[in-house]
């Protein structure tokens, strides 16, 4: 509530100083040297764009080499004729990186606030690879950190139950593989129809002792939650899931990275470019992340999960700073 | 409010089959709001065991009121001589049991017909449809009204999002004993339905006129229309068709009766956010009881000068063809609203409070000499306080408000605090006021008989000053998880002392009156233990002892009462449980003390589940009472050994 309380009077502030919350920024595109180009309008983008923007002027780059950008207008711009030339251009989200990545701009475009079969499925759509061209960092956690924070919260569970849609299916062996080396076992369906999730979560329910979401809309969306949701607490299996909508909804917990996590991280990335370094060849996963828990429903399911102490426990194994 | 702010709404996330940021970006729809939540047993206003649905199924009970043998202080019969099974909790001390309350899913079953009773509620839904039974163990006026004045009996039945597919079951064995169940569950994502039709059979106890038949149809659909707010409807009715009576007994001939009872309910529940939510309820609910019985007024020929209207039989003597058709025949219903408002402050406080309006109808030209309708209205106000007062100290402050249009106003408020000593070990301790005012019949009962004009018998006849039953109950509770030992313990000791209770008295016509005062004091506890892995090992006891004057009352529950029961988990998909019940003289439901015997009886129950791909079964072997037969509700009513198989198919 803070955060877009922040970014609202921020935008407030913005629009009363410069007549709109994208006026604001003082230097003509053409001459900046990051450009970065949102997905939406939505507020989870403008904090974005301003932390990263912030970051960068921190670390000593003139605001005046920063420009912001959203996808409808950099579509006119890139059709004009007189598409601008950033060093760098950071999309934020899906929509602006699959119109860079169709348009095949001269600078190098770096992805942030993408899941990463987004990011694969547009890359596979226009026949590109990773590349100092064309690289990413996802917005979604690797499975390893889900599943060590499914160990840490839950030592007694043995039994670690997933639906997989259309969308997420691709992940299973990834999964498999590590479920296997860290002495769990999968009870694991497959959902291809709307209608069969009813069926399909009772059965994955019967035999797990936790509930791990994995986004797909096909399975996990605002219309089926509530049945997941209150399925899952019925049979006192807690649900582990990946965004903090779902622990305020009634999942027990949740790990996640912030808009502003995100944007440090692409400002870091940003900064090693302009300074002259390439971009990762690979793309890189989320550097810094957050657990959530829901108290009210841990106390209902008598668990007692420690946020903090969790994401340290988490950042520490994987030698984070 | 942030659901427009940060991601535009959340229509956004789902139109699209793609994953994309959206689905970790946008809202979601607060599911487990507070009201959704319940409260942890170690932090609830008392005592409180719950039968879980592994508990009823691995019990092989066949009626619910079967299944409450397996909770401390409750005296079960199983004779419909009453209607249906009946049970009650700390003292049987009336044929109808009408001192606790039923609800199923929220709905109170409890039969406004008869003096009150909880015996034919207890029938309305199939076993196989619930999915658990949760007991609060002691007064509950304070939440549930009047009738909750010894305890409350909440059924949950389960979730149809839980019950998809076909399910069939059907149970033959000894004593005439034929159940049959078919159950259908269907639906999608926006809603999900159940249809259950079930019937259950048997001779009943030995010696009695109990073979009985009861069959139900259930209807629940769960409809979710936009994640947020929820739909229940229910519709559902029940026949119960048996035997009473006794041979011999003229006055209460050997006959056929049949209750029969439906109801429709309906559930909204909005929420508001995490901590708020407003929920409403309609009900409507009906019942009708047919029995007759011819009776031969020659045989009053001996009395006839002393029956009502002696001038007239003295000079008209009885001839053979003089048969009376006595009966207790009559209707009643009841419709309700209730809304409620449950709302969170932080971690340390949390409110339900609500009201609720009650009409209830009672027609019985044989019960009350009357064709007009009796009308009682109850109007009601609640509320209960969860207090954090510190962090192991919490603070149940709640009171009920009760306006009837017939009888008193009342107050029935409950302090409860629970301090959690260490985790996993509370100590609970309260003081409770319960009013049971007077039933309509104990108040208006007119049973008279006529022949030819005159009034020859008036048998029953209501009192309409008696003042509400008063209880008083404080208790000290005790649960204890030892995690390392598997076990855990729920202990309660108990004071309730009741003012004004009511009582039949007189000769004929007998009547109603306020009586003594007395206590009903003791200690009950539930031992649960898994010794090894598999294994579940029960055990109860309850002391009770009643101060009442009255010897049949004071034997309406077993001094000391045991439960034993160990289940074990086999290799094989095999499970076996064997269930021992034990209870010293007690006098079974209005019994005389002359009638009181002890009760023993032992269950077992061998299980072997199987599973063909997605569909899966069971076969079930149980013998209830495995030992030598023991008296139920009369001294000759007989519960002797009774085997039957259940076969149960799931797809």
């Amino acid at each position: 509530m803070a955060i877009v309380l922040r970014s609202v009077l921020l935008a407030l502030a913005c629009a009363l100083l410069g007549g709109g919350a994208w006026a604001q920024v003082p230097a003509p595109d053409g001459v900046a040297r990051v450009l970065i180009v949102s997905s939406d309008t939505a507020v989870v983008y403008t904090q974005t764009a301003e932390a990263l923007t912030d970051y960068l002027v921190h670390q000593g780059i003139p605001r005046s080499d920063i420009a912001q950008s959203l996808v409808s207008e950099m579509t006119m711009r890139l059709k004009s004729g007189q598409p601008p030339r950033p060093g760098i251009f950071v999309a934020l989200g899906s929509e602006a990186t699959q119109l860079l990545a169709a348009a095949g701009t001269q600078a190098p475009v770096l992805s942030a606030l993408i899941p990463r079969s987004s990011f694969e499925h547009i890359l596979r759509s226009h026949g590109k690879v990773v590349s100092a061209r064309l690289s990413a960092i996802y917005l979604d956690q690797p499975l390893a950190r889900q599943l060590a924070l499914v160990h840490l919260a839950f030592p007694q569970a043995k039994r670690l139950g997933v639906l997989w849609g259309a969308e997420s299916s691709d992940r299973a062996a990834g999964l498999r593989a590590l479920v296997v080396a860290s002495g769990l076992e999968l009870q694991e369906t497959r959902v291809t129809q709307p209608q069969d999730l009813p069926l399909a979560l009772a059965q994955v329910l019967g035999g797990s002792d936790v509930l791990l979401a994995l986004a797909d809309p096909a399975i996990f969306n605002s219309a089926t939650i509530q049945n997941i949701l209150m399925s899952s607490f019925r049979a006192r299996i807690p649900l582990v899931a990946f965004s903090p909508a779902y622990v305020r909804a009634g999942a027990v917990l949740a790990v996640y990275t912030t808009p502003v996590q995100a944007a440090h991280q692409a400002a870091e990335v940003t900064l090693g470019v302009l300074r002259g370094k390439p971009l990762p060849e690979q793309a890189l996963e989320p550097n810094d992340f957050e657990v959530g828990v829901n108290a009210q429903v841990a106390r209902a399911l008598d668990v007692s999960p420690d946020a903090q102490a969790l994401r340290s426990i988490l950042r520490r194994l994987e030698r984070l700073p | 409010m942030t659901g427009g702010l940060l991601l535009g709404n959340q229509a956004l996330a789902q139109v699209d089959a793609l994953v994309s940021e959206k689905d970790f970006l946008s809202e979601m729809p607060i599911v487990l709001s507070v009201s959704r939540l319940p409260q942890r047993l170690d932090e609830t206003p008392g005592a409180v065991t719950v039968l879980d649905r592994d508990m009823i199924h691995q019990s092989g009970a066949r009626d619910v009121a079967d299944l409450l043998r397996l909770v401390p202080g409750f005296q079960v019969s199983n004779s419909f001589e009453s209607v249906a099974p009946l049970v009650s909790y700390h003292g049987a001390f009336d044929a109808y049991s009408n001192r606790l309350e039923v609800q199923i899913d929220g709905r109170s079953v409890y039969s406004p017909y008869f003096i009150g009773s909880v015996g034919p509620g207890l029938e309305t839904v199939a076993i196989e449809d619930i999915e658990r039974i949760e007991v609060l163990r002691g007064s509950n006026s304070a939440a549930y009204g009047a009738r909750a004045m010894l305890g409350v009996i909440n059924i949950v039945t389960r979730d149809t999002a839980d019950t998809l597919g076909a399910l069939g079951a059907v149970t033959v064995g000894e004593n005439g004993i034929r159940d049959n169940l078919a159950r259908l569950g269907w639906g999608d994502g926006r809603g999900t339905f159940r249809l259950t039709a079930d019937t259950r059979e048997d001779d009943g106890l030995s010696g009695s006129n109990g073979q009985s038949r009861v069959s139900r149809i259930n209807f629940r659909a769960d409809i979710r229309p936009n994640g947020v707010d929820e739909v229940q409807l229910r519709l559902g009715a029940m026949a119960i068709d048996s035997g009473r009576g006794m041979a011999g007994e003229s006055g209460n001939a050997l006959r056929r009766f049949s209750f029969d009872s439906a109801y429709a309910q309906l559930d909204y529940k909005h929420i508001l956010s995490a901590d708020e939510d407003v929920s409403l309820k309609l009900s409507h609910t009906q019942e009708s009881y047919t029995d007759s019985f011819p009776y031969a007024l020659q045989q009053l020929n001996p009395i006839r000068n002393y029956l009502n209207d002696a001038a007239y039989f003295s000079s008209h003597p009885f001839s053979a063809s003089d048969i009376y058709n006595v009966t207790g025949d009559g209707t009643a219903s009841s419709d309700v609203v209730t809304l409620q408002h449950t709302l969170r402050y932080g971690d340390a406080l949390s409110l339900v409070w609500g009201g609720e309006y009650r009409s209830e109808r009672i027609e019985s030209a044989a019960i009350y000499n009357t064709d007009s309708t009796f009308v009682n209205e109850f109007t009601r106000l609640f509320g209960n306080v969860e207090w954090r007062l510190a962090k192991n100290w919490l603070l149940n402050l709640g009171a009920l408000a009760e306006h009837s249009s017939d009888t008193a106003d009342s107050v029935a408020p409950r302090l409860m605090l629970n301090w959690h000593v260490t985790p996993g070990h509370t100590l609970r301790a309260g003081v409770s006021k319960a009013y049971r005012p007077a039933s309509n019949f104990e108040r208006y009962a007119d049973v008279r008989y006529f022949w030819n004009g005159h009034q020859a018998l008036q048998t029953v006849r209501g009192n309409s000053q008696l003042q509400a039953e008063e209880l008083v109950s404080r208790e000290l509770g005790y649960l204890g998880e030892f995690s390392n030992w598997r076990m855990s313990l729920d202990v309660r000791l108990f004071d309730e002392q009741i003012k004004h209770f009511i009582r039949m008295q007189g000769e004929l016509p007998k009547s109603y009156v306020n009586d003594e005062n007395f206590a009903i004091r003791g200690i009950e506890y539930q031992l649960k233990w898994q010794p090894w892995e598999g294994a579940q090992l029960l055990l109860n006891q309850t002391y009770t002892d009643i101060t009442t004057v009255q010897p049949g009352d004071a034997l309406a529950a077993p001094q000391l009462a045991s439960t034993l029961s160990y289940a074990q988990k086999l290799p094989g998909q095999v499970h076996v449980a064997l269930t021992h019940f034990d209870s010293r003289r007690w006098t079974s439901f209005d019994g005389n003390e002359n009638d009181a015997q002890a009760t023993r009886r032992t269950d077992f129950r061998l299980a072997k589940a199987m599973r063909w791909g997605s569909r899966r079964g069971e076969i079930a072997l149980v013998v209830q009472n495995v030992g030598s037969a023991y008296s139920d509700f009369k001294k000759e009513f007989l519960f002797h050994k009774q085997a039957y198989v259940t076969l149960r198919l799931e797809d």
